[in-house]
């Protein structure tokens, strides 16, 4: 197990070389001029013309070769610093850190509750098969899939926002923002829903609570969808196999089946399906993040994209490499708990 | 049934409780989403719009603008606005001009130094100090003095790293240098700036701090000649602005010392030690940056040297989305909203929400490019005078620039797609600027004209083949799309054989082929320029940023535009210049602006012009043309 596990994480820096060198050589395909683009915000700081243009190219080593480039990065990188980001006017290690707290409370919550209801769900259809209860669920999520996410989460926005002003965006209120900033707020984990529990600050936990259920909702419902169908698929193939047979044959009732037989086994693809969602998710839910005003990573590596901050998007490539690798690495360990007939090699 | 009805009349009642008419919810706070952010919280080190916001509210300047009156200036930091009346502005013998700037007594920044018993300084907030502790402020550290006025003009000049620093720069050599680059290159006969020994740099900032000195509690400023604009640019944020010396010398800025200054010449961003932090003397501290949220808290200083201004805080917010802005000044959670032109009209009709329209310093135009890049140029097809491209040096020709000036419909861009909510521009200089004049000539749509003007181009071959060229935009740019495509139509009407091309692109290829180079690749394109001081003249003044060989716009207009302007427009730039009277200078623009339209300089199209819209319990705001609409948070109040 343990060689499994370091053979995986060796796989880590050799996906983020290849990743890095793709990124830095599309960067290159670009002329310095246009490269420029990451350092200058706004028209007024070209006053001054070509001159004021040439040393900023300068300044920023943006027509030095390839190679000088990508080793500078690179080498900054082994020392833990991944580059200045234009786009948050600060390192992009301290701009990640800051920022991952924020997109890992929003998407460990909304998460768990698609994970276990898609299980649910999944688990209902497939049992039910062609009955009124899986045509209900098969269209709650047909709606789910189909809806893009931006149109559902302005829907949610304009009506529980604007309309009843129930459900306000960002991440906290005005007032509880200016609270959190003070001084008698201590700051453990950039986390608002457990740094408010810690410091017993119950007005902010239940604000940031407020302010955190259109999004939820908005991703669960729409990362719901596809794992409901794939759960379905999986236990309409489970309840056909032949140990299931055996298990009816032996008297069982029908709720031990399905849902301690049958549904274990049919939860495999699941798992890997929503092992990659959540790396998905942890990677930045930008649409989401953008409708709801919700500073996270998503929002921030879609600005520096948009604005060829390139430091900015390298380190976020990383970041998500990261992630990656090891929500996948996390979902391989668990097949064995849910199929024991699975060995790690 | 009863329950039911219940039911219904709950949810009736809590949704009309949500749509009812938002209530002030933050007071104190004046909470402001826009789609900027603060580059860099150092006044010396930028100069940009977003910036201003920070620099303005922040610090204080030795003159301000007189509210709305950019040509007027009031005391701030110095007691007294300069004059030759007052006897604050002396010609001395040889034409040098000496400036001076008494130090308002009594000011202090948002942290002071207290000694301790073991004579190590302690940095404090002053609004959190007593009075018996404020009498132990050791003096200079947060007392704002002359020589903390005199080190922020030379800590910018040296630090060299924005152009309005260099403005700076260019006011003290009276327009001699550009930077203090080529000061020390000039000083110094080196070839290149880099070649310039200790010695010379020590040269250098000898000849700046003869220029730049203080007698007692007075700023003295002495120019070799005459520099109109010295006061207007004296009363902008940027490098202007004064930080305390000791303050900015312990956290690792210049330490006013001759040999060091290179060390802190031109530093990134990041090494910048002032980047993202503060000691002001202006109306507001700032309490929070989050850099990764792009928020900045701005929280009111009481010991501010005038009256503590009304609001207790502000948050600026970067909300990139447009629906979610909306929304929230809607609900009254934000007091202000950046609102893209085209949703104007819609906030201007709901409940609750004010839209102030707010002319500009500068407007919007086509400029015009030649010669342009001649091999492999897509721009200008075949590159040759037959029906398939232009020649590079197409606009060299006056009838063609007068056809185009005719061709476009101005009727059509000011009521449809400005929606009448501003004028045509006259010129490079607007209303409010020196020169300006409502009755001066411009070019209306005439096709007769138009066709005049393009058989008479090319000895009649143009009018004969026909051409086909590309203008460029930058993407996202609605309102440059609809232009273009108004003088498409209208040139293909004209005649059937003139093809224009228009083509968007990003930004950063909008600049290569065009601001970017002095030898540019656009022979049409659409952009907006405005001058950074009130005055006309001088480095940065409209007139000069148009009209002159050195100008900002010559600088990407090509070897003809500049020809153009060094034969025409330079000799009365200089004389305007040279002089120190208004009354005198005043004619002297107003032909300028005149000989722009003579010499069909650019397409003027029409005066820049953007809208506040705020929730209609914001009060206060002045509007600043020279700051491009950025907010002095110190006027504004909120209430009913």
């Amino acid at each position: 197990m343990q060689s499994y596990i370091l053979r995986r994480l060796f796989f880590l820096p050799i996906v983020f070389f290849a990743l890095s060198l793709m990124i830095f050589s599309l960067q290159m395909l670009l002329t310095p001029i246009q490269r420029l683009s990451a350092y200058v915000s706004t028209i007024s700081e070209m006053k001054g013309g070509r001159e004021q243009i040439d040393h900023l190219i300068m300044k920023y080593g943006l027509d030095e070769p390839f190679i000088t480039q990508y080793w500078l990065w690179v080498k900054g990188v082994l020392q833990g610093n991944l580059g200045w980001s234009e786009t948050a006017r600060g390192p992009v290690s301290e701009v990640l850190l800051n920022l991952f707290p924020a997109t890992a409370e929003l998407v460990v919550l909304a998460f768990i509750p698609s994970f276990l209801c898609a299980i649910w769900l999944g688990t209902r259809a497939g049992a039910n098969h062609n009955k009124l209860v899986d045509h209900i669920i098969r269209f709650f999520t047909i709606l789910g899939w189909s809806f893009p996410t931006f149109v559902f989460g302005l829907i949610m926005l304009m009506m529980f926002y604007g309309f009843l002003d129930w459900l306000p965006p960002g991440r906290l209120s005005q007032w509880a923002m200016t609270d959190v900033g003070s001084s008698d707020f201590i700051r453990y984990t950039g986390a608002n829903l457990i740094d408010s529990l810690i410091n017993w600050r119950w007005d902010i936990f239940f604000d940031s609570l407020r302010h955190m259920i259109a999004p939820v909702i908005t991703l669960t419902y729409v990362n719901l969808a596809n794992m409901t169908r794939l759960m379905r698929t999986s236990m309409l193939e489970t309840l056909r196999q032949d140990y299931i047979r055996t298990a009816r044959a032996k008297g069982l009732s029908r709720r031990v089946i399905e849902n301690k037989h049958a549904r274990r086994n049919a939860m495999l693809p699941v798992t890997t399906m929503a092992g990659m969602e959540l790396a998905n998710m942890m990677g930045g839910v930008v649409i989401t993040e953008t409708i709801f005003d919700y500073h996270g990573l998503g929002q921030f590596a879609a600005t520096a994209a948009g604005s060829l901050d390139f430091p900015a998007v390298l380190g976020f490539a990383l970041y998500f490499a990261v992630v990656l690798v090891l929500i996948n690495l996390i979902v391989d360990l668990l097949y064995p708990f849910f199929d024991p007939r699975v060995v790690l090699k | 049934m009863k329950r039911y009805f219940t039911l219904v009349s709950a949810i009736t009642f809590v949704v009309l409780a949500g749509v009812a008419t938002a209530k002030i919810k933050n007071p104190e706070t004046l909470v402001f989403l826009w789609t900027s952010n603060v580059t860099s919280l150092d006044p010396a080190y930028i100069g940009n719009t977003a910036s201003t916001y920070s620099s303005l509210n922040v610090y204080s300047r030795l003159l301000d603008n007189d509210g709305s009156n950019i040509s007027k200036f009031v005391p701030s930091l110095s007691s007294e606005v300069p004059s030759i009346a007052n006897g604050l502005i002396k010609v001395l013998d040889g034409g040098a001009i000496q400036y001076t700037f008494p130090i308002r007594d009594g000011v202090f920044a948002h942290r002071v130094g207290i000694k301790g018993d073991d004579g190590s300084i302690t940095w404090h907030l002053y609004d959190d100090l007593s009075e018996t502790d404020r009498a132990k402020i050791e003096p200079g550290y947060g007392q704002i003095t002359a020589e903390d006025a005199r080190y922020s003009l030379m800590r910018a000049i040296l630090q060299g790293e924005s152009w309005m620093a260099n403005a700076v720069t260019e006011m003290i050599t009276s327009g001699i240098y550009t930077n203090i680059e080529k000061w020390a290159i000039g000083l110094t006969g080196a070839e290149k700036f880099e070649n310039v020994d200790a010695a010379g740099l020590a040269a250098t900032h000898a000849a700046l701090a003869e220029k730049i000195r203080t007698e007692g509690e007075n700023l003295i400023i002495t120019l070799d000649s005459s520099f109109p604009a010295t006061l207007g640019i004296m009363s902008l944020p940027f490098a202007t602005s004064i930080i305390d010396r000791e303050w900015a010398i312990e956290k690792g800025a210049w330490p006013d010392t001759a040999q060091t200054w290179l060390d802190h010449h031109k530093p990134k961003l990041e090494d910048n030690p002032l980047f993202k932090v503060e000691n002001g003397s202006g109306p507001f501290m700032v309490e929070a940056w989050d850099q990764a949220e792009q928020r900045i808290t701005l929280k009111r200083f009481d010991g501010y040297f005038r009256d503590p201004a009304s609001l207790k805080r502000v948050v600026l917010r970067t909300v990139p989305e447009w629906t979610n802005r909306r929304l929230q000044l809607l609900a009254g959670d934000a007091d202000f909203a950046a609102t893209p032109p085209e949703f104007i009209e819609e906030m201007r009709a709901s409940e609750g929400i004010k839209v102030e329209s707010l002319a500009q310093v500068y407007g919007r135009s086509l400029f015009f490019g030649w010669p342009v890049v001649a091999e492999g140029n897509p721009a200008i097809g075949s590159g040759q005078l037959d029906g398939k491209g232009v020649p590079p040096d197409f606009f060299a020709n006056l009838d063609v620039r007068k056809a185009f000036n005719y061709a476009q419909n101005y009727d059509i861009l000011l009521e449809q797609i400005q929606q009448g909510r501003t004028v045509q521009l006259r010129g490079p200089t607007v209303a409010g600027l020196m020169g300006y004049r409502s009755d001066s000539p411009i070019y209306s749509y005439d096709p007769a004209k138009a066709e005049e003007h393009f058989r008479a181009a090319f000895e009649g071959q143009l009018w004969e083949v026909g051409f086909e060229m590309t203008a460029y935009y930058t993407e996202g740019s609605t309102e440059a799309a609809s232009s273009l495509a108004v003088l498409q139509q209208s040139l293909a009407r004209i005649n059937p054989k003139f093809r224009l091309r228009v083509q968007a692109l990003t930004r950063s290829a909008f600049r290569e082929k065009t601001y970017g180079n002095s030898n540019p690749e656009s022979p049409l394109s659409y952009m907006g320029w405005g001058p950074d001081y009130s005055d006309p003249g001088g480095p940065l003044g409209a007139a000069s940023y148009f009209l002159a060989s050195t100008g900002l716009v010559a600088g990407f207009s090509g070897d003809g535009y500049r020809e153009l302007m060094r034969e025409k427009f330079d000799p009365l730039l200089a004389k305007a210049w040279a002089l120190n009277d208004p009354a005198v200078r005043e004619p002297i623009y107003a032909r300028l602006q005149e000989m722009s339209h003579e010499f069909a300089t650019s397409q003027f199209m029409w005066e820049a012009a953007t809208a506040n819209v705020t929730r209609d319990w914001v009060h206060g705001y002045v509007h600043n043309k020279v700051l491009y609409g950025a907010w002095n948070f110190y006027n504004i109040s909120k209430h009913e």
